[in-house]
């Protein structure tokens, strides 16, 4: 070998700690995905943090053979925004589920979208709150009636991530299936390549407490979202859409909000305003 | 498919990505102490890992493009031999496990057949035809395993606890 | 008579330009020499709310405001009654009336104080341009025995943008108002300022907060906009940038506290300053730093609790949230300055052992010192800078949660070859896998605990003064009012021993028991309605046989003549 840089592939992405979710949960996909986009996009792992909140998904980062921060709940985006912000030179990946994300987290995910820092948010959706026995998260139907802590259903309307992600400023907006690792593999690398905030949504079904869910597979349309650039054209989209459809729907151009970090003084200087 | 180096990266990729799969659910059925399964799982991937390097092998004086996950040309979402993950159970027992596993050979034989009869360039067919051959073994192979393995009983998922609060 | 320190307070509604005029006087003073102490207070209106802003002035460091006013001026008398409890008066005090401004409130005749006429108002019309506000600061400032030429040269200082016109029209106001007081009694003549060698500085406690911050090493900030914390946070933000540094306003303070732990975890060492409802938000994540042994400073500048409580005023109220608001047993640093220039050094010394100890620690400020401005002497500088173990890369089989002995284990800092690792707020084993075995939770337990207990503070614990018997135990902001009343105390020839504490925790037995010794009873004094500090000294310190508690709380400020009644009767 010479002195060029080793290739490095998805394996190199991954730990050598076992995930603890159930057999035939979607997040074993985006877990693959995230490792094989890094991979393509031959990042250093070193140069690379993916960060967390609580709930299934949020135990990625210990799967990852990258800086991690497995935080507290709901709180990832503000985690994840304070390291990009001190450190611009790393890729920061955020990655949650829709309890994390869109109920105790549900403020930070408005901000994120308008602040744009760039960095790329996966939310893996499944409905549900795994971690705790299976309660209704926002985007659960109203009359799901399989929690006992909503016997009747939530009775809610569900929340709709990729307009909400879309009306408060997001950069990046796109929806994949875990079905489908490659294509979410696709999502996200083009999402860390975007400048801005990047938020991509993953059908991700829980089959120990929404079995029915595997049955996505058979509803999620491949790839008919196509990049629009403004968000007339996307809201527009989105007005026909009914969840399933996967792939980029929106792709902007706003600056990434990124603080400048060049010093233009010393301490003494500012210390001799004090003197009287 | 109409080119040598496509076809044979393809078959490379089938081959690995089954691999990766497989020792996947091997990973996790050890982590649900589904020992058995586990153990099966971790066969499938080492035969697809010899398969893999009987590829590579072939393609040794080939060389091979380098395609992004997602710009394979499989028919459906994934390799035509990667088990799709929804299709397992912490449960599973090894009958489910080797009908997983046909499921897949046969996938990936009927993949080479497509390409065999749609392809226009001779030595693509040739290597197809080849592959189709090989891959009939394994559907055989696995139809007689699967033929000698005790079937599941009718409340092989049956799980008198409820699942465990974690965070 | 000369005197060596002299209070006065401007008082007026809105518009009339009262902390204008407060903050021209302190520069004034500070310019001539002296020190000096501004505080403020306001009305509920955002604009044009009854306003007082209350200056003292000295010829040594003041430590905290006196126990009554030399001159109370009033440009208005518009609900200025509401201060009355604010700005106590003596019958040899002056009140300054302008007559056409309105009668002076019975709350304020009760004092029976001397009053004298200022025809503020119609000196200030008389001026084209003149403002009442300059008037009543000339008239203050001859009142006092301040130069006016130096006033006035303040005041050209500060209007320079606003052209010629502005400046002649404010010298003649100053001028006018020094004129008319001829006549009038002087209440206190100051002494001439003494001649001093070190550099004077004029600094709000926020602002020093934010100075020890940068001095420390602090790079990051995460800001949520809170009275009266605030410019703890707007001093940061030009500050910060212009060192290279990054201040982000959060949509929140569970943002703003894990926007500065993501920082951290990145390796720029970060601060949030906030307010007990703030401080109330941040808890938990606060646990996760100390959880993932990240560190983080949160500056809370207490103010009147609980709930929204009294915004604008000081109480010390948030130790016992400080201290004990974590859930689980979570080992962290609390500290506390006890003056407005020790702002500097305590929030300098909490960035220094929150990096050293990889420990989220909490500054514990207040209103008082928050948002008074002060006259001091130039803080020294000291060596303490974030110095945090960092990993060595590829460091062979990395542990970040290795036990080491001291408990401090190297951090590896993103960007690092071959020590990627998880932070982890759950509990971990020594790589930070999550672990809920009983030996990995034991151990890391006392990882955090012994870290923390076994480091060596020094002597920058407390402050310990003085001698005696008898000693006063205490904290915080209140410490200014404490000094000068036991100064008082020892002029009567009455001695104790202070003892104010900085570091709150982790808690120093071995320190205080020495600091006690051969004492035989104390006195803890502190600003709270439930004796927090109290009952934090009971269960934590083995105190004199003989031991009493002063303690009230807020809004009001504790002055010194009340803990000097309380000490003459109880020594």
């Amino acid at each position: 070998m010479t002195a060029q840089a080793q290739t490095l592939t998805a394996k190199d992405f991954k730990s050598d700690i076992k995930p603890v979710w159930c057999p035939g949960c979607g997040d074993f996909s985006v877990l693959s995905a995230v490792t094989k986009a890094l991979a393509e996009l031959q990042l250093r792992p070193e140069k690379v943090a993916v960060v967390s909140g609580i709930g299934c998904s949020s135990r990625i980062p210990a799967y990852t053979n990258v800086y991690g921060f497995h935080g507290v709940h709901g709180r990832a985006l503000a985690t994840a925004t304070g390291l990009k912000l001190a450190r611009p030179d790393m890729t920061v990946v955020v990655t949650g589920g829709d309890g994390d994300g869109f109920s105790i987290g549900g403020n930070h995910f408005l901000h994120a979208c308008r602040r744009n820092v760039d960095m790329t948010y996966i939310v893996m959706d499944n409905e549900v709150y795994g971690m705790t026995k299976g309660q209704a998260s926002p985007t659960t139907d109203p009359d799901w009636c399989n929690s006992k802590l909503t016997p009747e259903g939530p009775g809610v309307t569900k929340l709709r991530p990729l307009n909400l992600a879309l009306a408060a400023g997001a950069n990046f907006v796109g929806r994949g299936f875990s079905g489908d690792p490659n294509e979410v593999a696709r999502l996200i690398a083009e999402g860390i390549q975007h400048p801005g905030f990047s938020f991509i949504q993953v059908l991700s079904p829980c089959v120990t407490f929404r079995s029915e869910q595997r049955g996505w597979k058979d509803i999620v349309r491949k790839d008919t979202l196509k990049p629009r650039h403004t968000m007339a054209e996307a809201m527009q989209v989105l007005a026909e859409d009914d969840g399933f459809n996967t792939g980029i729907l929106f792709a902007g151009d706003r600056p990434p909000f990124q603080p400048g970090q060049k010093a233009v003084t010393e301490l003494a200087a500012i210390e001799r305003r004090f003197a009287s | 498919m109409n080119d040598v180096a496509v076809f044979l990266a393809h078959a490379l990729a089938l081959e690995e990505e089954a691999a990766d799969r497989y020792s996947e659910l091997a990973d996790t059925m050890a982590v649900h102490h589904n020992d058995d399964v586990a153990a099966l799982f971790r066969r499938m991937a080492s035969f697809s890992r010899m398969h893999a390097d009987a590829v590579r092998g072939r393609a040794a004086n080939v060389e091979l493009p380098h395609f992004k996950p997602w710009e394979y040309q499989w028919d459906g979402p994934e390799g035509a031999e990667t088990g799709p993950g929804d299709r397992t159970h912490y449960l599973m027992t090894p009958y489910h496990c080797l009908q997983f596993a046909l499921t897949n050979e046969r996938r990936g034989r009927d993949f080479y057949d497509g390409v065999a009869k749609s392809t226009t360039d001779d030595e693509v067919r040739r290597l197809a035809e080849q592959m189709v051959a090989e891959e009939s073994e394994h559907v055989l192979v696995l139809e007689q395993w699967l033929g000698q393995t005790p079937k599941p009983p009718a409340d092989w998922d049956a799980d008198p606890d409820p699942p465990v609060v974690n965070d | 008579m000369a005197t060596h320190s002299v209070s006065i307070a401007f008082a007026g509604s809105g518009g009339a330009g009262v902390m204008t005029a407060g903050q021209i006087l302190l520069d004034a003073a500070a310019k001539a020499g002296y020190y000096g102490l501004m505080t403020r207070s306001s009305g509920p209106q955002i604009r044009g709310g009854e306003a007082a802003a209350m200056v003292r002035i000295g010829t040594k460091p003041i430590a905290a405001v006196d126990d009554k006013f030399d001159v109370l001026i009033a440009f208005d008398w518009g609900n200025v009654h509401r201060f009355a409890a604010e700005i106590p008066l003596l019958p040899d005090s002056l009140i300054l009336t302008d007559p056409s401004q309105g009668e002076i409130h019975a709350a304020l005749l009760a004092y029976r104080t001397r009053v004298a006429d200022l025809q503020m108002a119609a000196l200030a019309k008389a001026i084209p341009g003149g403002r009442v506000n300059m008037v009543g600061l000339g008239a203050i400032a001859a009142l006092i025995g301040l130069p006016i030429d130096t006033v006035v040269e303040v005041v050209s200082d500060q209007l320079k943008k606003k052209g010629p016109e502005a400046l002649q029209a404010s010298a003649a106001a100053i001028r006018a108002g020094a004129e008319a007081t001829a006549g009038i009694e002087s209440p206190a003549q100051l002494a001439p300022a003494l001649p001093s060698s070190v550099e004077h500085w004029n600094i709000s406690g926020n602002e020093a907060a934010g100075l020890g911050a940068v001095r420390g090493g602090v790079r990051f900030c995460a800001a949520y906009p809170i009275t009266p914390a605030t410019e703890v946070l707007e001093w940061l933000a030009p500050n910060l940038a212009d060192l290279g540094g990054v201040l982000v306003q959060a949509e929140d303070e569970l943002a703003s506290i894990n926007m500065c732990l993501g920082a951290s975890f990145g390796g720029v060492p970060s601060i949030t300053a906030t307010s007990g409802p703030g401080l109330a938000l941040m808890i938990e994540a606060i646990g996760l730093g100390i959880a993932s042994e990240t560190p983080v400073v949160v500056v809370d500048v207490m103010r009147g609790g609980p709930s929204t409580g009294i915004p604008t005023k000081s109480e010390q109220s948030d130790l016992n949230i400080a201290i004990y608001g974590m859930h689980g047993d979570a080992p962290h640093l609390v500290l506390a300055p006890n003056a407005i220039d020790d702002c500097v050094f305590t929030t300098q010394w909490a960035v220094h052992l929150a990096e050293a100890l990889q420990c989220p620690a909490i500054v514990l400020s207040d209103q008082g010192m928050g948002q008074s401005r002060a006259v001091v002497d130039r803080p020294a500088d000291l060596a303490f800078i974030a110095r945090r173990v960092t990993a060595e890369a590829n460091t062979q089989g990395y542990r970040r949660y290795a036990l080491t002995g001291t408990g401090v284990s190297p951090m590896a800092v993103p960007g690092t070859p071959g020590c990627m690792y998880t932070a982890d707020g759950l509990e971990h084993n020594e790589r930070g896998t999550p672990s809920s075995q009983a030996a990995d939770h034991q151990k890391q337990m006392d990882k955090r605990a012994d870290k923390l207990a076994d480091y060596d503070y020094g002597n920058h614990w407390a402050d310990i003064e003085g001698d005696g018997e008898v000693a006063v135990i205490t904290w915080g902001s209140i410490t200014g009012a404490v000094r000068e009343a036991l100064d008082r105390m020892a002029e009567r020839g009455l001695k104790a021993k202070l003892i104010s504490v900085r570091l709150l925790t982790p808690v120093q037995p071995e320190k205080m028991a020495a600091a006690l010794a051969g004492v035989k009873k104390a006195l803890v004094i502190e600003q709270t309605h439930s004796a927090q500090f109290y009952h934090f000294l009971r269960a934590f310190y083995r105190l004199p046989a003989e031991v009493e508690v002063f303690h009230r709380p807020g809004p009001l400020p504790v002055r010194p003549g009340e803990i000097e009644s309380k000490l003459a009767a109880w020594m």
